[in-house]
């Protein structure tokens, strides 16, 4: 199931910009605009304007509680099962508010798809993990599910390590493949974004090394957005990177200009390790 | 003034690689002074020192590059860290160059006091002059991060390169009115070919230290040479 907007957004909207907002060089894709975010009385973000590419890698980068999660859960309005949260300014996806009355949020939800720092596989086996989106949408035909199944580990570099053990428990998996498990079940919808928020801080290099290398395979396929406190992650990972700090985007551009010469003081002295 | 990096382990390893070249630099300075002395007093002695304190300086740049290497390994530096390690490794390698080259220049000098003196020599002293005076820019500018001063060592690169040209025609001419000199002749036009190629590399130093402040890329950036 996709998202998608009948009439796309102009470019010129896209050119409006704030004082802290800086464009990345590739059209946007998913849009926020003057977003500020509250947690009850408490302001998480701060009038972020953010343009994310398509079919790229955006790593968002910075210290603990500066909004970079909070932001990410907004994407998909995860932030919502929170009480007390409220949200000014706007998100658009293909040019259109992810906010709109008409949107249902279980669609945008299939639609942007997310996985967490720690893998959470349902206690069933690693078919039903994949197909349990499916199910509860009422996909019965057997092909369909197969096929979802072996396309979504494949597309999550997991087939050939559990395709003669799909009926086991997905608990049996280890921390890396279950992690990869997730992004297959993530995949699984189609979705046109996938969230990943510090996918690999619990996992081993080798298992880390595995879930980058299928990042840099999955941006063919979907917008991907990582946040991440391994700058090294970021940067063999990403296209470009958003810095956050206190809730406001201090700096967005291509990864390699970040982590060569920022153009932000508060960005060089948070990668080179001189506050955080 | 940047604040301290958090982790002092990797603030002492910067600080580390850095007073590695600077000693590597102060030894190298040194060095090229000493090859004057050894020149025009013609003083043998002062060569011989040269030569000799050339190995310590070869010891500096294997401690150089492990030092920068012992930083990216461990540390991974970024940004203005990763240009100043970059910097300062390639520093070092042009700073031992600078040093072979005043080797070079010893070498040469012993062969030339050997021999009568040539009252041209005094011709080589502002050749000189302006080489050892681009190498202590060309450190100054890395030790302070001088961008200005290290932009200018380009274009008195050049002036070098005009000096040694119009010397080395000098010498020329006087050699066909003096075929017994010859021998120390060629030894001048090899020791200003020694300063020329000295100050190419203050000029490279300079760069560097260019990209480890700002970013800028300024190899390759005059004009074209005819």
């Amino acid at each position: 199931m996709t998202f998608t907007m009948e009439q796309p957004q102009t470019t010129s909207e896209s050119e409006k910009s704030g004082p802290t907002q800086q464009t990345s060089p590739r059209a946007d894709f998913l849009k926020v605009t003057n977003f500020n975010f509250y947690y009850g009385k408490k302001q998480a973000l701060f009038d972020v304007n953010i343009e994310i590419p398509a079919r790229q890698v955006t790593a968002f980068i910075g210290p603990s509680g500066c909004g970079k999660s909070t932001l990410l859960r907004n994407f998909n309005r995860m932030n919502e099962l929170i009480n007390g949260v409220r949200h000014e300014g706007d998100i658009l996806l293909n040019g259109r508010s992810i906010y709109d009355k008409k949107i249902e949020v279980i669609a945008l939800r299939r639609s942007i798809g997310m996985v967490f720092q720690k893998s959470n596989p349902f206690p069933k086996s690693i078919y039903e993990n994949i197909v349990y989106s499916l199910r509860i949408s009422g996909v019965r035909n057997k092909a369909t599910l197969d096929e979802t199944v072996e396309r979504s580990l494949r597309g999550a570099a997991l087939w050939e390590e559990a395709k003669d053990r799909l009926h086991e428990s997905a608990l049996g998996l280890s921390g890396g493949q279950m992690q990869r498990l997730c992004i297959a079940r993530a995949i699984a919808n189609q979705p046109e974004i996938l969230l990943m928020d510090e996918p690999c801080s619990a996992l081993d290099p080798i298992a880390t090394a595995k879930v980058e290398d299928l990042i840099h395979e999955l941006k063919r396929q979907f917008t991907i957005i990582i946040v991440t406190h391994n700058m090294q992650q970021a940067t063999r990972c990403s296209d470009q990177t958003a810095f956050f700090y206190l809730g406001k985007l201090i700096e967005f551009d291509a990864t390699q200009q970040i982590f060569s010469n920022p153009g932000e003081k508060q960005t060089e002295d948070y990668i080179t390790g001189r506050f955080g | 003034m940047n604040p301290t990096h958090i982790l002092t382990s990797f603030e002492e390893a910067l600080r580390q690689l850095r007073n590695d070249a600077l000693m590597m630099a102060s030894l190298t300075e040194r060095n090229l002074e000493n090859a004057r002395k050894g020149l025009f007093e013609r003083d043998e002695d002062w060569c011989n020192t040269v030569i000799a304190d050339d190995e310590e300086i070869d010891t500096l740049e294997v401690q150089v590059d492990r030092d920068g290497i012992n930083v990216m390994l461990r540390f991974h530096p970024m940004a203005s860290d990763m240009r100043n390690v970059i910097s300062t490794m390639k520093m070092s390698v042009n700073l031992e160059r600078i040093a072979d080259q005043a080797v070079n220049i010893a070498r040469r000098s012993r062969k030339l006091i050997a021999r009568p003196e040539v009252t041209e020599i005094a011709l080589l002293q502002p050749i000189f002059t302006v080489a050892e005076t681009m190498v202590k820019d060309s450190i100054r500018s890395y030790a302070n991060g001088d961008v200005e001063l290290a932009r200018g060592l380009k274009e008195r690169d050049r002036e070098l390169d005009d000096m040694n040209r119009s010397f080395a025609e000098k010498m020329t001419n006087h050699m066909s009115a003096c075929v017994e000199l010859i021998p120390s002749y060629m030894d001048l036009i090899f020791m200003a070919r020694f300063l020329e190629r000295i100050g190419d590399q203050a000029k490279n130093i300079g760069e560097d230290s260019i990209y480890a402040v700002s970013a800028e890329d300024t190899r390759h950036t005059g004009p074209a040479v005819d």
